[in-house]
């Protein structure tokens, strides 16, 4: 009646050795980026083209967001995809290269030096995407079948290498201007590319397998997640087109429109998870996780007021930093602070316990980290965000620094219980069982 | 019970056994979730088969929860040999849940 799997298909899971030093790496980045941000809060009432705002935009978004997310998917990828991860030395050379690269590309922004350590940066990031790719596409070929949810990260990942190239040639074109504009022209297209092909894809490509899995809901639509994949896609690529080869306002507005689209079907996606759960118990983690899904209609709002002609020049380069702070600091931020306590205490109980487990007492995973602390961060976390996109908007400084000091106090929190994760041993009467 | 057996009495002793292994994520144990398919007793060789499935494949505490299983198996019958298979064919589903699991679930 039942097929059995003898080679016991569960017992390929990727290492944790792979996985925890991106989670650790990703949590001091934070760190590090907040505390640049209370140092240079002021270039947030500047224009965004500011060697700070650049080099805190890369720490957010490399350091922090992509660390986070290379780390969950090597993990993440065999559940995925029901197979095992092709290469554990893949997954290390592609962490070294990226650890290595960008602190290397943070510091070129930041003194605006675009020679060796910004170059050096870009090419050891560039290189880890390599990595990264190769193992993820090695462990999909020859899969039993198509699993949408693999086609949207091995697609994020494939733009995630054009951003980190086309931010390569942007950091090249300071010193050898080869392209046909000048570096500024691109960033757009660098930025979107990365925002909307890399993060967005893979979040919604990840969220729509985990979400429902957390919720133990019954619902499943392969059908919806097809059409937000080619929405997602049709407007990117309609934008990197119309922004290269026939800049329009039309066709911008096609890609916004169809990116719209694509996130009110995954509201609704998300809504139907929910609403289908098993469990009616939410925890907290899986509400700012969900939360996540509403913030990411923020930055579209400003995105809509910055090409919407309702503003003056002066306020829409203001704008633009809302915008990217929304996107990098609000939805991407959020959904790393829920996903993160969904995953890392499962990888680190599974090496602290896996031997133990049905011997006596052990704690659950969700006893690893403080779960007060993680409101208290949310929360404070929260009231940082709207005050700094308060302060953006009325470029005072003053609001702004005090913004990112609650800012930071949110990212300690957040450090401390990943490391008291990270760290935690059995207590002696479990060593004893 | 939706467990397969050749010995039901001894199934039912495996299975008040099993319940002590609980998925650590759901905070469920493994025989309220349905995850158990079927127990067979060979008792000419003193072997146990338990074949048993997971909530996904590849499901990251699977390891932790099949070993567990196993350990229980070993521990309720002393000196029996224990083979714990995984099978996804069918593939779990919420419909395994019991009654129990269904209360636990609705609080």
């Amino acid at each position: 009646m039942f097929g059995s799997d003898f080679n016991n298909a569960a017992g390929r899971n990727t290492t944790h050795k792979i996985v925890l030093p991106f989670y650790a790496y990703a949590a001091v980045s934070l760190l590090v980026s907040i505390l640049l941000l209370f140092f240079s809060a002021e270039a947030f009432t500047q224009h965004y083209f500011h060697p700070h705002t650049l080099a805190i935009t890369h720490m957010m978004a490399l350091g922090w967001g992509t660390m986070i997310i290379l780390g969950a998917s090597h993990q993440l990828v065999p559940v995925l995809i029901e197979k095992s991860l092709y290469s554990a030395r893949l997954g290390y050379a592609s962490f070294l290269l990226a650890a290595v690269g960008i602190p290397l590309l943070v510091y070129g922004f930041y003194v605006f030096d675009m020679g060796g350590p910004a170059k050096w940066g870009g090419r050891f990031v560039l290189l880890s995407v390599i990595c990264y790719i190769i193992n993820i596409a090695a462990s999909m070929s020859g899969g039993r079948k198509v699993n949408v949810h693999a086609v949207f990260i091995l697609t994020a990942s494939l733009w995630l290498f054009l951003t980190a190239f086309l931010g390569l040639a942007l950091v090249y074109n300071f010193t050898f201007p080869f392209l046909p504009k000048e570096t500024l022209q691109y960033l757009p297209l660098h930025a979107h590319v990365g925002i909307i092909g890399w993060f967005l894809l893979l979040i919604i490509g990840v969220g729509s397998r985990l979400i429902p899995m957390f919720l133990i809901s019954k619902y499943a639509n392969s059908k919806l997640l097809w059409v937000i994949y080619f929405l997602i896609n049709a407007g990117l690529l309609s934008f990197l087109l119309s922004f290269l080869y026939f800049p329009s306002r039309e066709y911008y507005n096609f890609s916004i429109a169809a990116v719209v689209l694509a996130l009110l079907f995954f509201g609704y996606y998300c809504y139907c998870a929910v609403k289908e759960r098993i469990r009616r118990q939410v925890d907290e983690q899986m509400k700012t996780s969900l939360l996540s899904v509403v913030m990411m209609l923020l930055p579209l709002l400003f995105l809509v007021v910055i090409t919407g002609w309702l503003v003056v020049d002066q306020l829409s380069a203001r704008m633009v930093l809302i915008y990217g702070f929304a996107i990098f600091y609000g939805w991407i931020t959020a959904i790393i602070f829920g996903m993160t306590f969904k995953t890392l205490p499962f990888i680190v109980w599974n090496k602290v316990y896996h031997d133990k487990a049905g011997l006596g007492k052990t704690p659950n995973p969700k006893d690893l980290f403080n779960n007060k602390l993680y409101i208290l961060m949310v929360l404070i976390y929260l009231g940082g965000f709207i005050l700094f996109i308060t302060g953006a908007y009325l470029a005072d400084t003053y609001v702004l620094n005090f913004a990112a000091a609650i800012l930071l106090l949110a990212a300690v929190l957040y450090n401390w219980n990943v490391m008291k994760v990270l760290f935690h041993k059995p207590k002696s009467y479990e060593r004893h069982h | 019970m939706n467990v397969i057996t050749n010995n039901n009495i001894r199934c039912i002793i495996a299975l008040a056994g099993l319940e002590q292994v609980v998925d650590p994520e759901i905070g469920l144990n493994v025989v309220d979730l349905g995850l158990i398919y079927q127990v067979d007793f060979d008792e000419e060789n003193k072997k146990i088969f338990v074949t048993m499935t997971l909530t996904t494949q590849f499901c990251p505490m699977g390891e932790s929860i099949t070993a567990a299983v196993k350990r229980v198996m070993e521990h309720t019958f002393p000196g029996e040999e224990v083979w714990v298979e995984l099978s996804f064919d069918p593939p779990w589903s919420h419909e395994r849940i019991s009654e129990e699991g269904k209360k636990f679930f609705n609080q």
